[in-house]
């Protein structure tokens, strides 16, 4: 598999001469493999944006150096990187037709007329905006201004496309639809796509890799289902997806499993992921959907204890409740509407909340 | 509600803006149907018109009474026209070239400091204009600031002769309005998306062609502005001709001022003005048209 971009060590440090300097990247490596859906996801001010920038050369490194496709590029002018972008808000050039748009690299590119011509044309038809080559930026809609923008960066076949949270000026639905087409365009097309979003659910359902970034910093790099059921710390499990976290210390270690104690007396096993000692610190985590809520003195296995509904939050197709479980621990799980449309459960009922021990992992502190 | 006032909407509106239709009409209007009348009018030797009706101003513009009381073709005052026109094409072209740089560098300042140096560019507006193109005398002139170093340094052996030609006109011109080049070209210009600009360059552009085919279309309404708003008082200028030109080479402006106050022929001074206002209304009607052509291109 060959490597598209290497990113060794980077820093960036804005105003570094002032009293206030500010860090947006601190030592960050990773590399992206060519032909790859590669989702750089984080909060706002996690550096992900910076990372995309020195990558199309919109800033300057403070240190460390990128490659694309083994050559150096950390210090060459944006407009000799063979990388481009799809800018947050579009960036279309209101003076020109939106073919003209599409032409615009081409034509700096200078290649001949006739090619110009035939690949505005293919990419136009690709985003299925061929109808609408002789419109102006101002006359379309937000979600053709977006295939405009990408038909725009697709045109003159970069090595590399970058895209700056291409979907979150877009309504729901249409960001839904976009999630699709921008996945089938990657592997229609076979460019690297460099993505950009806080949306974690973006970043679940287009991405090969995901990075999930936080203060400048790479947190953990891997696969949709890796980051998701395997975080490698609170941070990660936190951001991505709904999340109890249960703070406890650990009083006994078997082959595969762990037994923590939680609030002063419960004691919750957990699986057993390696390295831990008795006395150890830990947090525990333990998604919400694999809860199983139910009737208490209904039959069932796994580790089942009762509790108290002492919250719940209608979300139409699943309501979200927190169970008061005594003993200070609280444990948020799901349950899906009665076929009446009516919740199973209300406020102040006793429940039965029952979840394997396997669904419950230790997080590094 | 009175019986007086209007009850209808339009009514209405009519009565609120009658204050400035007023105005307007008084200091506008009135003036200018005055010159209008004046061309028409017989000069009295002793300064102001005679109620005489006459084309006479309008002939003058072209020809002349020869000493046999023929009419003859005088191509003088035309000349004098076409180097107004020259002169101030000369002028704005310049306050293009110093003007576009300063406005550019201006909105890639911080904020704080934009308005700063906004304000840095209106300061000569402070003092009297005749007072600041005395000082440009004292620049140009023989033995002057220029100079005098030169010739002490012995680089020049005699004076250059700046003061009193074209060149010093159209410095003097230059040096008055520039202000009014920056400033539309600057609003213009800070109203300009800078993503733009990156957009440009990640498709390849280099830092000629982002200016070539994103900056400079897109603030060229500022800059069509701007040179209309030193184009049109150039053309009438004549504080700069009389003071750096001398008096001997005369533009437009000062040749209407030398008919009302020496000459006393005020239908020709009057007619030489009716001849520049067409001028005005005929580049702002294009400037119009093209804005218009623009603003339907780009379905604003």
């Amino acid at each position: 598999m060959t490597t598209a971009i290497d990113v060794r060590g980077i820093t960036k440090i804005y105003n570094p001469d002032s009293n206030q300097p500010v860090k947006a990247l601190d030592n960050v490596s990773l590399t992206i493999a060519d032909n790859e859906f590669f989702t750089l996801l984080g909060p706002s001010g996690c550096g992900k944006t910076t990372l995309l920038r020195l990558i199309a050369g919109f800033e300057q490194v403070s240190g460390g150096a990128i490659m694309l496709f083994g050559d150096e590029i950390e210090n060459l002018e944006p407009n000799r990187r063979p990388v481009n972008t799809v800018f947050q808000h579009y960036a279309l050039f209101p003076h020109m037709t939106v073919a003209e748009n599409v032409a615009f690299g081409l034509k700096r590119l200078k290649k001949p007329e006739p090619e110009i011509a035939t690949t505005v044309d293919r990419v136009l038809n690709l985003v299925k905006m061929k109808h609408l080559g002789d419109r102006r930026p101002n006359q379309l809609s937000g979600g053709q201004q977006q295939r405009v923008a990408l038909a725009r960066a697709l045109a003159p076949s970069p090595k590399v496309l970058l895209l700056d949270e291409p979907l979150s000026a877009l309504d729901l639905k249409l960001r839904q639809a976009m999630r699709e087409e921008l996945k089938q365009l990657q592997r229609e097309t076979g460019i690297t796509f460099v993505f950009v979003t806080h949306d974690q659910e973006e970043a679940l359902a287009m991405s090969d890799r995901i990075a999930v970034m936080s203060d400048g910093e790479v947190q953990q790099i891997g696969g949709p289902t890796e980051i998701y059921e395997h975080p490698i710390n609170r941070f990660v499990a936190d951001f991505i997806g709904d999340t109890n976290f249960l703070d406890g210390e650990i009083v006994e270690i078997r082959d595969d499993l762990v037994t923590c104690r939680i609030g002063s007396k419960s004691l919750f096993e957990a699986a057993n992921s390696g390295g831990h000692t008795i006395g150890d610190q830990v947090t525990l985590f333990l998604r919400p959907e694999k809860i199983s809520l139910s009737a208490p003195g209904e039959a069932g296995g796994g580790d089942t204890r009762t509790g108290t509904v002492a919250k719940m939050i209608y979300l139409g197709n699943q309501a979200a409740y927190t169970v008061d479980m005594g003993d200070g621990i609280e444990i948020t799980a799901q349950a899906r509407p009665r076929e009446d449309g009516k919740m199973p459960y209300a406020n102040g009922d006793e429940i039965a909340v029952r979840f394997s021990a396997r669904a419950l992992r230790v997080l590094a502190q | 509600m009175s019986a007086w006032l209007p009850r209808s909407a339009a009514g209405k509106r009519w009565l609120g803006l009658a204050p400035s239709y007023f105005v307007i009409g008084i200091f506008m209007l009135v003036p200018m149907i005055i010159m209008g009348v004046f061309s028409f009018l017989e000069p009295n030797p002793y300064g102001g018109v005679k109620p005489v009706g006459s084309v006479a101003a309008y002939v003058k513009l072209l020809f002349e009474y020869d000493l046999e009381d023929n009419l003859v073709f005088n191509p003088g005052y035309i000349n004098i026209i076409f180097r107004s026109f020259q002169l101030s094409f000369g002028a704005t072209l310049m306050c293009l070239v110093f003007g576009f740089p300063v406005a550019y560098y201006i909105t890639l300042q911080p904020e704080s400091k934009r308005n700063f140096y906004i304000y840095l560019i209106t300061i000569p507006f402070w003092t009297n204009l005749l007072i600041r193109t005395f000082a440009w005398i004292i620049i140009l002139g023989r033995g002057g600031v220029i100079e005098t170093p030169l010739l002490a340094a012995g680089i020049i052996e005699d004076s250059l002769r700046m003061m009193y030609t074209d060149g010093a006109i159209a410095i003097g011109l230059t040096y008055s309005y520039l202000p009014l080049m920056v400033l539309p070209i600057y609003a213009s210009l800070e109203k300009l998306d800078f993503r733009l600009l990156e957009a440009a360059s990640d498709l390849y552009a280099t830092r000629l062609e982002v200016m070539t085919k994103v900056v400079i279309p897109l603030c060229k309404p500022g800059i069509i502005a701007g040179c209309l708003l030193v184009f049109i008082p150039c053309l009438g200028a004549f504080i700069a001709p009389n003071l750096l030109g001398g008096g001997k080479k005369l533009m437009l402006g000062s040749l209407v001022q030398f008919q009302f106050a020496s000459a006393r022929n005020w239908p020709f001074g009057a007619a030489l003005s009716m001849l520049l206002l067409s001028a005005v209304v005929i580049m702002l009607i294009f400037y119009a048209r093209s804005a218009r052509k623009r603003a339907d291109m780009e379905g604003a």
